[in-house]
């Protein structure tokens, strides 16, 4: 087995509902290894995204462990969360999430900024990373002068300019249609054969097959964990092709 | 991770150095850098220029207020401490009534005139030979005088000769009258230097001296054309004409007091501002005696010296720098509670931004200095401007106001500290809720 990215050890989280505490979820535990890439099924209201923020360290669970890299990150402050999230964790959104005054190569230089790098540094990252996601050319442009397809290629970038050890993608392919999100998926093959540790939620049982593990959540609970067959879309050599083959 | 490394040295579109270091092994501090902060906070302002100019309008107005206010302030001081100080230290000031204050040019007596020509004449009987000269006098504003085909409104004083040496009044052209003038109530003149440019225009002062001009009708000969000098206070000594005081009486204005003669002023010079004290002394005893009166309160004259009229002017001016800078200063806290009020609208504005910051590695801090710069930024930069913006409407009005343009760096320096305490102030707070946002909350933000 490759290395152990994450473990999550009977996680809870319960949010106060005026006087009722509700149970969000009520003890979830997984392993995550290195260069999986994993889909997070369930319906609506069965804790993904709030698993996801856990995840993501944007929040603690109410009871449980995190393990992230051996590290228990499970009762920090929000100073040490943050340093966390910008070392270990790239979130690509449902909703893209560009800072809308920041050109495309601005956006993929935030995190890079809040490390600490030099200017220099982070520029070359930053075009680095545009070129991964082929859309170097239009690192002028603001957000809102590009497709919803091409903004979520642009939040790829900028998940992975620290080099994470984790990608969250909470519906990364839900304001896309169909041929725009097999492309994102296309992208996310890409990277996980390069080695990223990919976790994916979603409703769309087509994206979950093209993944090797499904997990699946119902009412705050694990419902099922399961490997199984990967099946990889159409358009994703071609995608892989266009983006990265023909630069290498 | 290695294959993304390897991945990422793809062959670049941008000129690249030579000694490219790869990502994994360049430093990085850990923190954001102030610099990267100011760039944050200088862009959200310029996203937002007007919003951002109208805020900042308040501590403009505020800032620029107290440094205008001040300039002006200070600029009409010491030009009433000019005036001041122009007649010298040395000098007395004897008129009517329990007191007040103005410089001694500008004193008529209020209410009854109880001084006369007798007072004075008893101060020259002193032969006190600390006194190096009596003048009093009485002065009549707004006089229609006129010379040939032209004619100009003057200030008519009638008074002794002394007056050149104890108002510093010296003539540039020809001379004084002397006292046996005032005795025989000659029709001399002694004109200012814009009295005899109005009346004989590009005439040489020297020949001015030997003309005549006419006073309600009367015909005077110009004995002297007087120097140009410093505006004293609110009046013009270049347009006074100053005649013997008995001719003032027989022929301009006569009043009585007990059948004799009065005098709005008596203006005594000593020799020694050493000795004005002592003098003050000697002829408030003198003026008692002579008015019979005995307890102060009764007195119904007052003497002044320089010293302590311009102590009472000084304050007064203090006073009203003071209290108007103190309006300008709420005007700048009301500057500051705009910045706050914009500030939290756009903390809210921008919950999301600030989520998605948060969500790729900002720390509160990073957050808390973003914002807060930003106010500091508009409130500093406010302050520049306003500190520009009232230098100007300073440098305009003190010359309209034809006073002195005092820069006072003091209060420049305090209104611009003051403008960033304002920000810093004002912005901490919507800062601090802006850090203390929760990140998940702040990212599903609508
Ligand atoms: N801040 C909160 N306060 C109270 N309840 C919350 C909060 N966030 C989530 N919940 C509740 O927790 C449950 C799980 O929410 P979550 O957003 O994780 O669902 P989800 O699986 O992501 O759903 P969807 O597929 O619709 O996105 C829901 O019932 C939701 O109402
Ligand atoms: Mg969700």
């Amino acid at each position: 087995m490759s290395e152990l990215i994450l473990s999550l050890k009977d996680i809870k989280k319960a949010y106060q509902m005026g006087e009722e505490k509700f149970l969000a979820l009520k003890g979830v535990s997984f392993n995550l290894y290195q260069g999986e890439m994993v889909a997070l099924m369930g319906p609506s209201g069965s804790g993904k995204s709030t698993l996801m923020n856990i995840l993501g360290i944007l929040d603690n669970p109410t009871e449980g462990d995190y393990l992230l890299r051996g590290e228990n990150v499970s009762k920090l402050d929000e100073f040490d969360r943050a340093e966390i999230r910008n070392a270990y964790i790239g979130f690509v959104f449902q909703s893209f999430h560009l800072l809308p005054r920041l050109n495309l190569l601005e956006n993929v230089e935030v995190p890079l900024t809040y490390a600490g790098y030099a200017p220099k540094v982070r520029r070359d990252r930053a075009f680095d990373m545009l070129e991964k996601v082929g859309l170097v050319d239009k690192w002028r442009n603001l957000p809102s002068q590009i497709s919803g397809g091409q903004k979520q290629r642009v939040a790829v970038a900028r998940a992975l300019a620290m080099n994470p050890a984790l990608l969250l993608a909470d519906e990364p392919t839900g304001n896309l249609d169909t041929q725009t999100g097999d492309e994102i998926m296309g992208l996310f093959h890409v990277l996980n054969d390069e080695g990223v540790t990919v976790l994916i939620v979603t409703h769309e049982p087509e994206i979950a097959e093209q993944t090797k593990r499904s997990i699946r959540l119902r009412d705050g609970l694990l419902e099922s964990d399961q490997k199984h067959e990967q099946r990889r879309p159409h358009v994703a050599s071609q995608v892989s092709t266009h983006y990265i083959g023909s630069s290498q | 991770m290695s294959d993304l490394a390897q991945s990422s040295k793809l062959p670049a579109v941008h000129e690249d150095d030579f000694d490219v270091i790869p990502f994994e092994e360049a430093p990085y501090s850990g923190r954001l850098s102030i610099f990267e902060i100011l760039k944050i906070a200088w862009r959200s302002i310029r996203a937002n220029m007007l919003r951002s100019i109208l805020t900042a309008l308040g501590v403009i107005i505020g800032v620029a207020a107290v440094v205008a206010l001040v300039s002006v302030g200070n600029g009409v001081r010491q030009n009433v401490t000019d005036s001041f100080s122009s007649f010298g230290t040395n000098l007395l000031t004897i008129s009517s009534g329990q007191g007040g204050f103005g410089p001694p040019g500008l004193v008529r007596g209020g209410g009854s005139q109880t001084l006369t020509i007798e007072d004075a004449e008893a101060i020259v009987a002193l032969a006190d030979d600390r006194i190096e000269g009596v003048a009093p006098a009485n002065q009549s504003n707004n006089q229609q005088v006129k010379a040939d085909a032209n004619n100009t409104t003057a200030t008519i004083v009638g008074t002794w000769p002394d007056y050149e040496k104890v108002q510093n009044a010296a003539t540039q052209a020809g001379s004084y009258f002397g006292s046996t003038d005032v005795e025989t109530r000659k029709r001399y003149a002694v004109v200012g230097s814009e009295v005899a440019s109005d009346l004989f225009p590009d005439v040489d002062p020297q020949a001015v001296v030997g003309q005549k001009l006419k006073i309600a009708n009367v015909s005077y000969d110009i004995l002297g054309v007087l120097e140009e000098q410093a505006s004293a206070g609110f009046n013009n000594p270049n347009t006074n004409i100053i005649i013997p005081l008995s001719t003032f009486i027989q022929r301009i204005e006569r009043n009585d007091y007990e059948g004799k003669p009065t005098v709005s002023t008596i203006a005594v010079k000593v020799e020694d501002p050493r000795d004005v004290e002592g003098v003050e002394a000697d002829l408030t005893t003198l003026m008692a005696n002579l008015h019979e009166k005995v307890s102060e309160d009764d007195y119904d004259f007052n003497i002044r010296n320089q010293a302590n009229q311009l102590e009472s002017v000084t304050a007064v001016f203090s006073t009203l720098t003071t209290f108007l800078g103190a309006i300008a200063g709420i005007s700048l806290l009301v500057g500051g509670i705009g910045i706050m009020n914009i500030m939290l609208v756009s903390v809210t504005e921008r919950t999301r931004e600030i989520g998605v910051r948060k969500a790729l590695g900002a720390k509160p801090r990073d957050i808390l200095s973003q914002f807060l710069l930003e106010a500091i930024l508009l409130s500093c930069v406010g302050g520049l401007i306003g500190i520009l913006i009232g230098i100007a409407i300073g440098y305009f009005s003190t010359d309209a106001l034809s006073v002195p343009f005092v820069l006072s760096i003091p209060s420049m320096v305090l209104a611009f500290a003051f403008s960033a305490a304002v920000g810093i102030f004002f912005g901490f707070y919507p800062a601090q809720r802006a850090a203390k946002l929760d990140p998940v909350d702040s990212l599903r933000y609508e």
